[in-house]
């Protein structure tokens, strides 16, 4: 179990990829770039549960889209080797085994290749930046430095206005299916990790489209925080 | 590369054309270049003029408008629903777009790369060819056209899996004889004449002393090897017989047992209780049974009907015209074959009940029976359309009488009139709800009177005559003197001559119900959970066709032809600027039919309402694609007389 040595050390040293990557994203997105002239990651994960400190990425899986356009050639799908599979998670994402089996260094030179500079959007990103995170961490980058963009947050910005007081939100509202199906976004097989990116980019580009009729009109007014 | 979202597209695209041709591999390959694409409602895809882009399109979800752009005004070409490939001409190089596409409402695309599929064009003839008919016939979306209709109909084929043979239904239905005339080895060929003359029957089956079969002979042996072999009739069976012989249980099933026949030749099989030769003879099916018990063909039919005065074997013999019905239907028999035929039939019906009836009661009426009259179908089995018992629209016209014999005349046809429906109903044949019947004493008139009738209707087109016109101007004569309605034709036409303001009045009716070209459109809203409504299919589609189909054939002047299909054909060859669209009109007309009757028969109902979830993607293309020249037809005919009422 030589990695997990690894993991639980203290202060990992700077991998290369890490290096690079930092040195990289000094060079900031400019605020009035368009929204369809911006690139985004859309990502999800599937984990072993719920607990960013106990549990494992299992499966990730991401797209890339800009101006509207999602080009499938792009697409990247992982199945990562989990230090623990348990049964609950088993029974959720019905992933008996892993596919393609990474070693978890690879993946986090990948990754942070693949997102590039790019906004990274997931629904309810918080959770899979975090598991992501975990990763990266032992391998020396504390936090990913892309911009961020939730698309329930923003479901709940354009529907609710920016002031909206979550606790009056009702519960599920704005899931991933419940979004889905309200914005017509056909659900086929749901929980898989690039499944769900791939309905949450579709989703994405019917917001976006929606925050422009709104006058959310470029990067600045996108990532604008209240 | 993410297989789970390729499998998604590939999933997608496999279920339509032509896309569904292509093997596994190579749609994953189509489908891991596909790009999404998302505009929202009321963003243009691409404009009319623009150079053509890398890819080419495929609806996921929504609607997209392809609209054309002439003298300021837009005009819609073509309305794609899911699945729909447009923006094709990109795969002939890089011409520019003839038309613009609108994102009618929030719609997803799939942009598939020319590049990857022109490979696929050059590899798969299959692909190849279903673009070149596209294109060949200038389609903007690609999909099968009408005149790929016998392409299509073998899709309708998957109704119903049963094959040619099914015809012939169970086992129930199969008739043999069980009581075999049998003697045994060792008779002479003048006994055994002697004892098949006695039963009547052409064939013997020659048995062992166990009873066990080893062999047969038919009248065809006796000529051939007994007679013209010039052999005496002490001859003993067993030299001239056939052996040995194949035997089968008789529960084997039908389709088996005349496989059997028909791949050994064999005239007759014999079965026996095991079904092999070393048991005893409990059966034998001859050809000929089958011809009658199960006859497919038309002429055993029609045989059959000629040769009865039983009303209920002719109401056997019209079930049995269905079945040939479904049979035809699924075997991609043509639709004007399958229209003669079974009218004919009915025709025969509707004559040997006329029979029956004037055998009934001319006794009876020694002067009214001499009086010359006609017996008339109108509707749409007066155009020969009508291919399953949906209401009866029939009248009698008989010629005209002194005044004081009127009474007893219309009497006695009154009573003809109530035989034949009486006869009709029981062979299974629904009755007209409007009662437009010849046991109705209003359609059961002279000659004259039948005149009056058509001179007030043309005169005086208020709403009800026109409806009457829609009915009684398809008339046909089926019985009788047909000059009578040679006289009423001339009548009409010379009553129309005078007063054309009526044809306008006729093409505001055929123009009531507009083509039903949002139908799709609804379809696609109800899927997403809103109300689900059958589509009617003979008030939305056929109705509009056939009355367009008979405006135009008054105002032609055509005499004599029916069906609305050849209408359609016979003014493609009147208007040749309008050839292409009345083939298309006369084409949709056909597909309409074969769909209501295959619908009908389906349900066991008038096949009048289409449930438009149940269709599969094509059916419903064919079904979206003769709603076009319906639409076409209409604005066409409404320019045409509407001006010149106007005008007046």
């Amino acid at each position: 179990m030589g990695f997990l040595d690894f993991i639980f050390r203290n202060k990992p040293s700077k991998s290369n990829f890490v290096v690079q990557y930092e040195k990289f994203m000094i060079k900031k997105q400019a605020e009035f770039t368009p929204i369809d002239q911006l690139n985004f990651t859309i990502l999800d994960t599937e984990t072993t549960g719920l607990d960013i400190k106990k549990d494992y990425i299992v499966s990730f899986g991401a797209v890339k889209m800009k101006g509207y356009r999602l080009n499938l050639e792009q697409s990247w799908e992982v199945y990562l080797d989990a230090p623990l599979q348990n049964e609950a998670s088993l029974k959720v994402h019905e992933i008996l085994y892993p596919i393609e089996i990474s070693p978890l260094k690879d993946f986090a030179a990948d990754l942070l290749k693949y997102i590039d500079r790019d906004i990274i959007v997931g629904h309810h990103i918080g959770f899979d930046l975090g598991m992501l995170e975990k990763i990266l961490k032992s391998f020396g980058l504390k936090q990913i430095l892309n911009p961020i963009l939730d698309t329930q947050a923003l479901a709940i910005r354009l529907e609710q206005g920016p002031h909206f007081d979550r606790r009056l939100m009702r519960k599920g509202e704005y899931a991933l299916d419940a979004l889905c199906e309200r914005y017509g976004i056909p659900l086929d097989d749901r929980h898989t990790a690039s499944g769900d990116a791939f309905l949450t980019a579709q989703l994405l580009m019917k917001l976006l489209k929606l925050a422009e009729k709104k006058g959310i009109k470029n990067f600045k007014d996108l990532m604008m925080v209240y | 590369m993410s297989n789970v979202i390729f499998n998604r597209v590939k999933e997608f695209l496999n279920r339509f054309p032509p896309f569904h041709f292509l093997d596994s591999a190579t749609l994953l390959a189509v489908a891991q270049v596909v790009e999404v694409r998302y505009f929202s409602a009321g963003e243009r895809l691409f404009q009319k003029g623009d150079p053509a882009q890398d890819y080419f399109f495929v609806l996921r979800e929504g609607s997209v408008h392809l609209i054309d752009h002439e003298d300021g005004k837009d005009i819609i070409v073509e309305v794609c629903d899911e699945g729909d490939v447009f923006g094709v001409l990109a795969l002939l190089g890089k011409r520019p777009y003839i038309l613009q596409a609108l994102a009618k409402e929030d719609s997803l695309v799939y942009a598939i790369p020319v590049s990857t599929f022109d490979k696929i064009l050059q590899e798969n003839s299959r692909v190849s060819l279903y673009f070149a008919a596209g294109f060949a016939s200038g389609q903007v979306v690609v999909r099968r056209d009408l005149s790929q209709v016998q392409k299509a109909r073998s899709e309708f084929k998957e109704i119903s899996q049963d094959n040619g043979l099914m015809i012939f239904t169970g086992q129930s239905d199969m008739k043999f004889s069980e009581d075999v005339l049998c003697v045994q080895q060792g008779t002479s060929i003048r006994q055994a004449t002697i004892a098949m003359s006695d039963k009547g029957v052409g064939s013997v089956v020659i048995t062992d002393a166990k009873q066990f079969p080893v062999g047969i002979i038919t009248d065809k042996d006796i000529r051939n090897r007994v007679v013209a072999a010039g052999l005496g009739y002490d001859v003993l069976v067993e030299s001239v017989m056939t052996t040995p012989v194949i035997t089968r249980r008789k529960d084997a099933g039908f389709a088996p047992l005349y496989l059997t026949m028909i791949k050994n030749r064999l005239h007759h099989l014999i079965f026996t209780e095991d079904g092999s030769d070393q048991s005893p003879v409990t059966g034998i099916l001859s050809d000929h049974d089958i011809l009658l018990s199960q006859g497919n063909s038309p002429a055993v039919l029609i045989n059959a009907l000629m040769n009865t005065w039983e009303v209920s074997e002719m109401a056997q013999v019209r079930n049995r015209a269905e079945r040939l019905l479904k049979y035809y239907l699924e075997n991609e028999i043509g639709m004007e074959f399958i229209a003669n035929i079974i009218s004919e039939i009915n025709d025969i019906i509707i004559q040997r009940a006329v029979q029956i009836a004037k055998k009934k009661y001319d006794e009876a009426h020694p002067e009214a029976s001499k009086v010359k009259f006609c017996f008339l179908s109108l509707g749409s089995e007066g155009r020969e359309e009508q291919l399953l018992r949906t209401d009866l629209d029939n009248a009698i016209v008989y010629e005209d009488v002194p005044a004081d014999q009127a009474e007893a005349v219309q009497a006695y046809m009154l009573q003809i009139g109530n035989e034949v429906i009486d006869i009709l109903l029981h062979c299974g044949f629904e009755p007209c709800p409007g009662d437009m019947m010849a046991n109705n004493p209003k359609w059961c008139q002279s000659l004259s009177q039948w005149k009056q009738y058509f001179s007030d209707w043309i005169l005086i087109p208020d709403q009800k005559a026109l409806m009457h016109a829609t009915i009684f101007f398809d008339y046909r004569p089926v019985y009788g003197h047909k000059a009578l309605s040679d006289a009423m034709t001339d009548h009409i036409y010379q009553e129309i001559a005078g007063k054309s303001v009526f044809l306008n009045f006729l093409a505001k009716n055929a123009l009531l119900n507009p083509a039903p070209l949002g139908f799709f459109k609804n379809f696609i809203v109800e899927k997403s959970g809103e109300h689900r409504d059958k589509f009617d299919i003979k008030l939305r589609a056929m109705m509009p066709l056939a009355d367009l189909g008979r405006l135009l054939v008054l105002s032609h002047r055509v005499v004599g032809i029916n069906n609305t299909f050849r209408r359609f054909e016979k003014i493609a060859t009147l208007e040749p600027q309008h050839k292409e669209l009345m083939l298309e009109a006369g084409k949709a007309y056909e597909i309409l039919m074969r769909m209501r009757a295959i619908e009908g028969l389906k349900s066991g109902s008038s096949g009048r309402y289409i449930q438009p979830d149940a269709l599969g993607k094509l059916q419903r293309q064919l079904l979206k694609n003769a709603f076009a020249p319906i639409d076409e037809l209409q604005r066409i005919m409404s320019v045409r007389f509407q001006m010149e009422y106007f005008n007046r």
